[in-house]
């Protein structure tokens, strides 16, 4: 799931990996827990789901940019459309579930 | 955090990536630590627990890039299955040649004994007991080609039984 978090946070604006986790701080995904975003855009990768270039930054030494390749935009499409559908039917199994919270 | 970029570095050269590829992941790491370390974000926050093992983290990384074999148990299992071929090869031709040995009768040679206080007195000889003249070079002899094609069908039941193991140590990995 968190590979297509990363392909949405850099659908918009290309980004290198520690601007990738501040988009995603910002959006409300304070990660990481096990491993971190660096094996997943490695994966991202070499499965050709983004194209990468070098380019300076503010003022710093040159970062890796990301953004997805065309592969990539298709599987964020795709990987939206499950995640939904997912999301939906669990939604229907515990809509009817009444949560009491002690106070 | 330089120590850190430094110990991935290591074991990607460890591992045998590429000094470029290497050199070019190790400078956005530090980079991205650096950055985050101006933002009061510490290498935790940004690594998760692979902070606290830089060798897990770089092997992990470059593994999903493509650059190393996925993990070393399939590095582990081709070096093995390599051997284990080699292995059944040697023995096979072992056996080719023992049986040829024994079609042909060549060469007459054979793997004498030292044990030369071994004697027998004349009268408990049978004369038939000696194979031909010239099959022989001396006494307490083995024919070599008998000793090869023991040592071959040995090797070749290894073989077997090791071929065995590891196909089932094979199929109870996970996919």
């Amino acid at each position: 799931m968190l590979d297509l978090c990363l392909l949405a946070v850099m659908s918009d604006d290309p980004a290198y990996g520690y601007e990738m986790t501040k988009r995603l701080r910002d959006r409300g995904l304070g990660i990481v827990g096990e491993g971190s975003i660096y094996p997943l855009l490695g994966r991202l990768e070499r499965d050709g789901l983004v194209e990468t270039y070098r380019a300076a930054s503010n003022g710093g030494p040159p970062r890796k940019y990301y953004r997805p390749s065309s592969a990539g935009r298709i599987a964020l499409a795709q990987g939206v459309s499950e995640w939904r559908a997912s999301r939906d039917a669990v939604d229907a199994v515990l809509a009817p579930i009444k949560v009491e919270v002690a106070s | 955090m330089s120590d850190f970029v430094e110990q991935c570095r290591r074991e990607w050269t460890r591992l045998g990536v590429p000094g470029s590829l290497a050199e070019e992941m190790a400078e956005d790491l530090a980079a991205d630590l650096r950055e985050a370390e101006a933002d009061g974000i510490s290498a935790e926050e940004l690594l998760g627990s692979s902070a606290r093992d830089p060798r897990a983290f770089a092997a992990s990384w470059a593994a999903e890039r493509g650059i190393i074999p996925a993990s070393r148990d399939e590095g582990r299992a081709r070096r093995k299955s390599r051997v284990l071929i080699a292995f059944t090869a040697v023995a096979a031709v072992a056996l080719v040649v023992a049986v040829a040995l024994l079609v042909t009768g060549e060469p007459r040679v054979g793997i004498t004994t030292n044990n030369a206080s071994v004697h027998f007195p004349p009268a408990q000889v049978n004369p038939s007991f000696f194979p031909p003249p010239g099959r022989v070079s001396t006494s307490a002899a083995t024919p070599i080609e008998w000793v090869l094609l023991v040592l071959a069908l040995v090797a070749l039941g290894f073989a077997a039984w090791l071929w065995s193991n590891w196909g089932r140590a094979r199929e109870s990995l996970p996919a």
